[in-house]
């Protein structure tokens, strides 16, 4: 089996990503080079098991506990992202991914946050959307429903903000629309969704622990990084 | 305390050796223990490791580093590698900065990986072929099917070349009145085949194979043998999709804008004209035929 090493400790997760040709399939497998990397591992395949538990996907996944954990995950087909994507030219999978949020995460008996949820993390194809880099994955509260989009929404904005320099209108009224896509349906108790972005950084700073970061978390999270003044800037647009 | 402090030491540094695929059963041998995290990864997998130097003060602080590992399923070994040293035969023998390590020797002027060692395979063999004792060592102590791992820096395959042709004509007058056999086209022919078996990736590969190795695949490495973060087996151009690594640029903003040119650089080179004979550094595999 030939084996390609896609990243190696990205935030000193202690973790490689390879990338497995084997005869007649590829998979990716994750491998831990320390105990905290297999505490990462064991928390991802937890994830994983979350989201497929039931999907056939799970029967291909693979938890090796040896001395450092590996965990084998299937090659999803479909349409793949960049970590830099923005939202000029993605607004119908946007919009996809929160009908999809929606009914995925309202249908499950426990609330679960996937943590580092970004479009280069789903994989979509005409039927199916799969999700995947668990490592962040979490039970949590309810009220705290939303997160997820929140934060990949203001990672959408950030890269777009990055390379035009400024935010177009257009943008803004899209990002409204995703917040009232979002809210319909959102329980009176949330304690996210008054003010979102703001509402996101303090789950994220608050419950930090609960990521499993072995980084500076300012480093990780461009969230957890944005000054206040702009997360009520953004907060306005959406909530006004 | 220092029970969980070991246990959390990271050893990505290792991450090359996940390509050979390691088993709780195996048997290792570290030639040089060039990598000290490799050589601790190594024990965490396998069964038992021993490593092997022809240095005693390199042993002796790779042993002090051990203990504070915590690492017990090993053996150190004195001694030089163009030897057979071992009753037993290996599951997986690891040579990390293959070239370094030859680089070491050719300084120093010892004659651990190439000094008689190099000759056609029979006498009156004109095709160049050659075997090398240190080789054939490694291919001796490995059991049928066993692993061979090899890394190195690729920009030392100049420096070692530069300082064969300075070595090799010295050898050749200082032995000169000795040696009544050797002539001029022979010491030529030598920096020749040692050039080329040992330092272009198409003869070290013939070399293996010469040496009884199959299987043998060659991997791109960046930016470092000593601590990848991209690896791309040769073979498989085709289905790797190459995005230059992140140097890390902290200090200053002139280290950011050269991090940011060499990026720039290496997407050229790698990416768009996929030149990876020039990259940074190799890993070999290989397995001895069954």
């Amino acid at each position: 089996m030939l084996c390609e090493l896609i990243t190696n400790n990205t935030h000193n997760n202690n973790i490689a990503l390879y990338k497995c040709y084997n005869v007649n399939k590829v998979f990716y497998r994750k491998a831990a080079f320390s105990h905290w990397g297999n505490k990462v591992i064991e928390n991802e395949n937890k994830g994983y098991e979350w989201f497929y538990h039931d999907s056939e996907t799970l029967i291909e996944m693979r938890l090796r506990k040896k001395y450092f954990y590996e965990l084998d995950i299937p090659q999803f087909k479909g349409r793949k992202f960049s970590s830099e994507s923005i939202i000029t030219g993605n607004e119908e999978t946007i919009e996809k991914i929160i009908d999809f949020y929606k009914s995925r995460w309202s249908t499950s008996d426990i609330f679960a946050i996937h943590g580092d949820l970004a479009l280069c993390n789903f994989v979509i194809d005409d039927k199916n959307i799969k999700l995947v880099d668990w490592e962040h994955f979490h039970y949590s509260d309810k009220e705290y429903y939303g997160y997820d989009i929140i934060n990949m929404l203001f990672i959408l904005i950030y890269h777009e903000s990055k390379r035009t320099f400024s935010l177009k209108k257009r943008n803004k009224d899209f990002i409204k629309k995703c917040y009232i896509q979002l809210v319909e349906g959102a329980d009176s108790s949330n304690k996210i969704l008054e003010k979102p972005f703001q509402n996101a950084k303090e789950y994220l700073l608050k419950f930090k622990d609960r990521f499993l970061i072995n980084s500076n978390i300012y480093d990780k999270f461009v969230l957890s990084g944005s000054p206040l003044s702009v997360l009520e800037h953004f907060d306005s647009i959406v909530t006004r | 305390m220092s029970a969980i402090k070991n246990s959390y030491t990271n050893l990505s540094s290792a991450v090359g050796l996940g390509l050979v695929g390691l088993d709780e059963k195996d048997i290792a041998v570290d030639y040089g223990c060039m990598l000290f995290d490799s050589f601790v990864y190594v024990s965490r997998l396998c069964k038992r490791i021993v490593g092997i130097n022809p240095s005693y003060e390199k042993l002796k602080t790779l042993q002090n580093q051990i203990v504070k590992e915590d690492v017990k399923n090993y053996d150190l070994m004195n001694a030089n590698y163009n030897e057979q040293h071992f009753n037993e035969v290996f599951d997986c023998v690891i040579i990390n900065s293959f070239l370094e390590q030859l680089h070491i020797e050719i300084k120093h002027n010892k004659s651990i990986f190439f000094d008689s060692m190099i000759w056609p395979k029979k006498k009156d063999d004109s095709s160049g072929e050659i075997r090398i004792d240190f080789f054939e060592t490694v291919y001796n102590g490995l059991r049928p099917g066993g692993k061979l791992y090899l890394s190195y820096a690729n920009k030392l395959r100049i420096s070692i070349l530069f300082q064969l042709s300075m070595l090799e004509p010295m050898s050749f007058l200082f032995s000169y009145n000795l040696r009544k056999g050797m002539g001029f086209v022979t010491f030529v022919k030598k920096i020749y085949l040692l050039s080329y078996y040992l330092l272009s990736q198409k003869g070290l590969e013939k070399l293996l194979k010469v040496n009884g190795f199959t299987d043998i695949e060659k991997y791109a490495v960046f930016p470092d043998h000593k601590y990848p973060l991209k690896i791309i087996p040769l073979s498989k151009l085709d289905e790797c999709s190459f995005e230059p690594v992140q140097y890390i640029s902290r200090e200053g903003s002139l280290r950011r804008i050269s991090a940011g040119v060499k990026r720039r650089v290496d997407r050229l080179i790698f990416k768009n004209f996929k030149l990876f004979g020039l990259s940074p550094s190799f890993i070999i595999t290989a397995k001895k035929a069954s």
